[in-house]
């Protein structure tokens, strides 16, 4: 929208407020943030919500840091690091690091933190992020040796991000239930505050380690709340109670950046859309099992279409299923046209000529459905639309009951393909393909530490998965952030925003 | 509302047809009903479009009067595109019937329930109130959500959700009429003569009853009308692309501060829906029984 | 008055065991309470494994019975999501829920029952019509609308209250509104028909002839009779209150019982939705309870039935 926008109910307010009450947050050095979910726990194993992952960059540090421009892996606690050999990896750890308590870190912090997760007892989520090596030795002070269970691609990519130091004796005192009200870190911000699910209050750790890739905090204190409604967010945000959100919706945000007073700034994400058939019977008989009507309703869906009108922002239409970025990641597979014309032909060929009704399950973004199930309407598929909790939605995928569903992955922000594929289609509880090929291939990227062994390996199958569209990929999404005009914030491909890097104008 | 609380001089009961035509609440209450009974018979013929046609490159216009709207869509599109004005008049439908068929529901179980318990009293009665007060304390999200989790959500299944869910009026007002009934001399006429105790429900309780039956079955249809709002809010009312009145508002939340009109639109017409039904409730009361104003 | 107390007592009882069966029962149908325990990651071993361990496999009477003997222990075991205690939960909860709902109550009440007096005084006036606008706004508007409305209005281009949250009285003031004004109307019709009622016995028509002012004769004589109805509805609308509060404690950012409540019931969380609906049944039980005792000691004919 070229023209400014007027918001019709909040009235001239907006203006006097720009004097008074929206440089609130940077007169008294605090930033006020919104999520719009309560996380189960503060402490970085015990929770699953993104929201989590951000306050847990935040908080704590791992041994190594993946910079958000370059992907490279940067040395943070460990100084640097040797593969011994294909399952064995040795730190060098950094001296003169202290917790946010005082306590000095050490070997026996890395040691404690990599067996206590490596123990399923201890029940730290997600599982898959830990279950992969054996056990950690201490080597010297400053020295660690981990030991993998199998060759594992993806550790230095897991080691930069989810896995973070934990401070051995405090944790061996307090366990997740301490952690939880007083979390202790080496980050760049220390928790002063937790209400739990409420509100989370922060300040900057000025005994930060210098040579962090992270880099020195500059915005000295912020704070999060927990507010569940988007519009009482954006009321928040006018108001001048809380001066950063995210996930605004994208006609909102529109709105928002024409009416000029706040900063809003869209960044893509690795969350990419699909379309998931019963194409190997696991459900029941039923049209998805053909790959003609597979086809067909891929031919049938205007994704460039929707992607303009209702997604947004920096959205592009994806056509194998990962996220271009992903190490992997190839757009090189067979391609489905809109092509409404075609999608009847195929289904007449199956058997179809006068289209038939289906269920259809999803659980976020009902508006995207909606306009898909028109787009199946054209070409004569009916739907029985059910719209369900996300809970709900993951269980009756997972067992079976779903034929034909719309769902959405974010690959935890992993930039590799065993994060998303090998999840959909290796066998596992999503996977409605069942195919012997595709999981073959997978095994082998999932299991290669040779690189061009693993692409050739993730292009076969997503090529295969392509050609039989056993699932068909969408778009990616987009992150909105709104926030007021005296903060300078970058946003990250990885939907991960960092704060460390925020400062005031 | 009710007329006689000054006293007037008694008269001979005017016909019904005259009182109804001079009580205000009563005319304005039922015209309004009938035109929105109306505009959903006529649906297919007064809507400028098809109410689920997307247009994803129209979406989110204003009505005629803001200077973006246009007459092509009289009262704007909604976020996919499809024209408010269509989707208000087949919304009336799925509103009105959602309204009719919970409160048939709800009357049909609340009124047997209710004229059993102040009939037979005793062990009855006592089942009866137990059952009430476990349905009044049983949380209705709770029983929403469960139920279309089990079933799936569909219109169907909201209507049969609100009718078991909106009995207990009906029951109540049922059961301390049939008490008042119970006693009267006819009653008693009718029992010593030897009449059945089904004839004596038929032909002596119930044609006594109905005019309060009337009356709550006005309140809990707007109630029902009311409740799939709230259930659709919470993602369990009607499923689209079918529309109610209830999602349609339900729908407009998110551009609430901005485009403010997809919200006011079909609450509007939901106001005036609930407005009319309790003056026509209001007023039947009144009219029936003028002495009897509970 | 014991032998009634001690029977309404017990049937009260009884509708709490028989709410928390059927809750109980739905929850377990409709979603799957291994699989809500064992959380996003888990791989079919892993469920089937603690549908063992934790015995959902029995039949649903045994299991309900098992979590009723460690409630009545005040045991009401572990949030599938927080991980900590169900009790220790809810009592951190509640209290923000209990405030509002006692604040909302009153507020309709001060602004119900002097209204439907004004109405009962002069029908058909002005008054009365307001009164009876008021009272459909009050069944009509959509309540997440009339919230952000108000915010909208007092916070954000008033300045007058804060947008959001619990920290102080002011943050109380929306919500209470809000959930009030649904309240309202049921209390105004009430007492308006009460007073009506009231005010066209022999009883009233004795006081004023003899001689009483007219405020007393209103207040001391009238209403007092008028209100008894109005109590007991009062107390039942405290109860709905309850479930009300899901919206109002969502949009106003408000952590209690009712926000609780509908999140625990969307992430699955069955033992913290279990507890809720055994705490809030309770409430509204009680309520009623008291409610019907002070109505049978007002009115003894009530007692004999």
């Amino acid at each position: 929208m070229k023209r400014s926008y007027k918001m019709p109910l909040v009235t001239v307010a907006l203006a006097v407020g720009l004097s008074s009450g929206a440089y609130a947050g940077k007169s008294d050095d605090t930033l006020n943030i919104a999520f719009d979910r309560e996380l189960e726990s503060i402490d970085n194993y015990y929770n699953t919500a993104r929201e989590g992952i951000v306050i847990s960059r935040m908080v704590w540090d791992g041994l190594l840091y993946r910079d958000p421009k370059t992907n490279e892996y940067l040395p943070n606690l460990a100084t640097s690091f040797k593969w011994v050999d294909s399952t064995t990896l040795q730190f060098d750890l950094r001296q003169g690091v202290k917790f946010h308590n005082g306590e000095p870190f050490d070997a026996d912090d890395v040691v404690f933190t990599l067996n206590y997760l490596a123990d399923p007892a201890n029940g730290a989520k997600p599982q898959n992020n830990v279950n992969w090596w054996k056990n950690a030795e201490k080597l010297g002070d400053y020295k660690v040796q981990l030991n993998l269970k199998t060759e594992f691609p993806a550790a230095l990519e897991f080691l930069s991000g989810p896995i973070v130091m934990y401070p051995n004796e405090y944790y061996s005192k307090a366990g997740p239930e301490g952690m939880a009200l007083k979390p202790v870190g080496t980050g760049p911000y220390q928790v002063t505050s937790v209400e739990p699910g409420k509100r989370y209050r922060m300040k900057k750790y000025d005994g930060y380690h210098a040579g962090s890739p992270k880099g020195k905090a500059s915005i000295g204190n912020i704070v999060i709340r927990t507010i569940a409604e988007s519009n009482t967010q954006l009321a928040e945000l006018f108001s001048g109670g809380i001066d950063w959100i995210w996930k605004v919706k994208p006609d909102q945000a529109e709105r928002i950046k024409a009416q000029g007073q706040f900063t809003v700034k869209n960044s893509s994400t690795m969350r990419i859309g699909y379309l998931n058939f019963d194409a190997s019977g696991r459900h029941s008989k039923n049209p998805m099992n053909d790959v003609r009507v597979r086809r067909a309703i891929a031919h049938a869906i205007d994704r460039e279409g929707i992607v303009k009108a209702l997604v947004k922002g920096e959205s592009i239409v994806v056509d194998s299923l990962c996220f271009p970025s992903q190490f992997g990641c190839t757009s090189d597979v067979p391609k489905y046209d809109y092509n409404p014309e075609k999608a009847k032909k195929l289904l007449a060929e199956a058997g179809y000529p006068n289209g038939f009704e289906t269920p259809f399950l999803a659980y976020r973004n009902r508006d995207y459905a909606e306009a898909m199930i028109s787009n199946l309407n054209a070409v004569g598929i009916t739907t029985k639309f059910e719209y369900l909790k996300y809970a709900a939605f993951r269980d009756k995928v997972q067992d079976g009951a779903s034929p034909f569903n719309f769902g959405t992955w974010g690959s935890y922000s992993i930039n590799d393909v065993s994060a998303i594929t090998s999840h959909f289609q290796k066998g596992t509880k999503d996977d409605y393909a069942r195919d012997p090929e595709v999981i073959k291939q997978l095994e082998i990227g999932d299991t290669s530490v040779d690189a061009q062994v693993r692409k050739d390996a993730y292009k076969a199958a997503l090529t295969r998965i392509a050609d039989q569209a056993y699932m068909f990929p969408l778009w990616s999404y987009n992150t909105n952030y709104a926030f007021t005009k005296d903060v300078d914030f970058t946003p990250t491909p990885d939907e991960i925003p960092r704060f460390f890097t925020a400062t005031w104008k | 509302m009710a007329s006689s609380s000054k006293s007037e001089p008694v008269k001979i009961a005017a016909p019904l047809w005259g009182r109804s035509l001079r009580h205000q609440g009563v005319v304005i209450g039922a015209l309004i009903v009938a035109t929105v009974v109306l505009i959903a018979l006529c649906a297919p013929l007064i809507a400028p479009h098809d109410p689920y046609y997307q247009d994803l490159l129209a979406r989110l216009k204003p009505p005629v009067w803001d200077d973006r709207g246009s007459w092509d869509h009289i009262l704007g599109t909604d976020h996919l595109g499809r024209d408010y004005l269509s989707r208000l008049i087949y919304g009336a439908r799925i509103s009105l019937l959602i309204g009719i068929g919970a409160a048939l529901i709800s009357g049909l179980i609340g009124t047997i329930m209710g004229v059993m318990a102040g009939y037979f009293g005793g062990r009855v009665d006592m089942v009866v109130t137990f059952l009430i007060t476990v349905r009044l304390s049983m949380p209705v999200v709770l029983v929403a959500l469960a139920v279309v989790a089990i079933v799936g959500g569909s219109l169907q299944v909201v209507i049969m959700v609100l009718g078991l869910l909106l009995w207990d009026r009906f029951a109540v007002v049922m059961r301390s009429s049939t008490l008042q009934i119970r006693s009267m001399d006819y009653v008693a006429a009718a029992q010593a003569v030897g009449c059945s105790t089904t004839r004596v429900l038929m032909t002596e309780i119930m044609p006594n009853v109905v005019n309060n039956l009337i009356v709550i079955a006005t309140l809990e249809m707007a109630h029902a009308i009311i409740l799939e709002a709230a259930l659709s809010f919470l993602g369990l009312g009607v499923q689209p692309p079918l529309t109610s009145w209830g999602l349609m508002v339900s729908e407009g939340k998110d551009m609430m501060l901005f485009e403010p009109w997809l919200i006011t639109i079909p609450g509007v017409a939901l106001f005036l829906l609930v407005l009319s039904i309790n003056l026509l409730g209001d007023g039947v009361r009144d009219i029936t029984a003028p002495e009897n104003r509970n | 008055m014991l032998y009634y107390s001690l029977k309404r007592f017990a049937l009260a009882l009884l509708v709490a065991l028989t709410v928390s069966l059927i809750s109980f029962s739905l929850l377990y149908i409709s979603s799957d309470p291994a699989i809500a325990m064992a959380g996003e990651t888990a791989t079919d071993a892993d469920i089937e494994a603690i549908r063992q361990l934790y015995g959902f496999d029995r039949p649903i009477l045994v299991q309900y019975f098992d979590w009723l003997q460690r409630a009545l222990a005040g045991d009401l075991g572990q949030s599938y999501y927080f991980r900590t205690n169900v009790s220790a939960l809810i009592a951190e909860r509640l209290p923000t829920t209990m405030t509002l709902g006692v604040t909302a109550i009153l507020f309709a009440i001060t602004l119900a029952v002097p209204l439907g007096v004004a109405a009962a005084i002069r029908p058909n006036s002005l008054i009365d019509r307001i009164a009876l606008f008021l009272s459909v706004m009050g069944q009509a508007l959509p309540s997440f609308w009339f919230a952000l409305m108000l915010i909208v209005l007092l916070s954000v281009n008033l300045r007058l209250l804060p947008t959001s949250g619990s920290d102080t009285w002011l943050h109380l003031v929306m919500p209470t509104v809000v959930l009030g004004y649904y309240a309202a109307p049921a209390i105004m019709r009430l007492t308006r028909t009460g007073m009506l009622e009231v005010l066209s016995t022999d009883y009233i028509r004795t006081a004023r002839a003899k001689g009483l002012r007219p405020p007393v004769v209103l207040f001391k004589h009238a209403l007092r009779n008028a209100i008894i109805p109005v109590v007991s509805l009062a107390a039942v609308q405290f109860g709905f209150m309850l479930g009300g509060s899901i919206v109002v404690e969502t949009i106003f950012a408000l952590h209690g019982a009712g926000f609780l409540a509908w999140e625990s019931i969307t992430r699955n969380d069955l033992p913290t939705v279990q507890g809720l609906i055994l705490v809030f049944s309770l409430f509204y039980i009680v309520l009623t309870f008291f409610a019907d005792l002070i109505n049978a000691w007002l009115d003894p004919r009530i007692r004999i039935n």
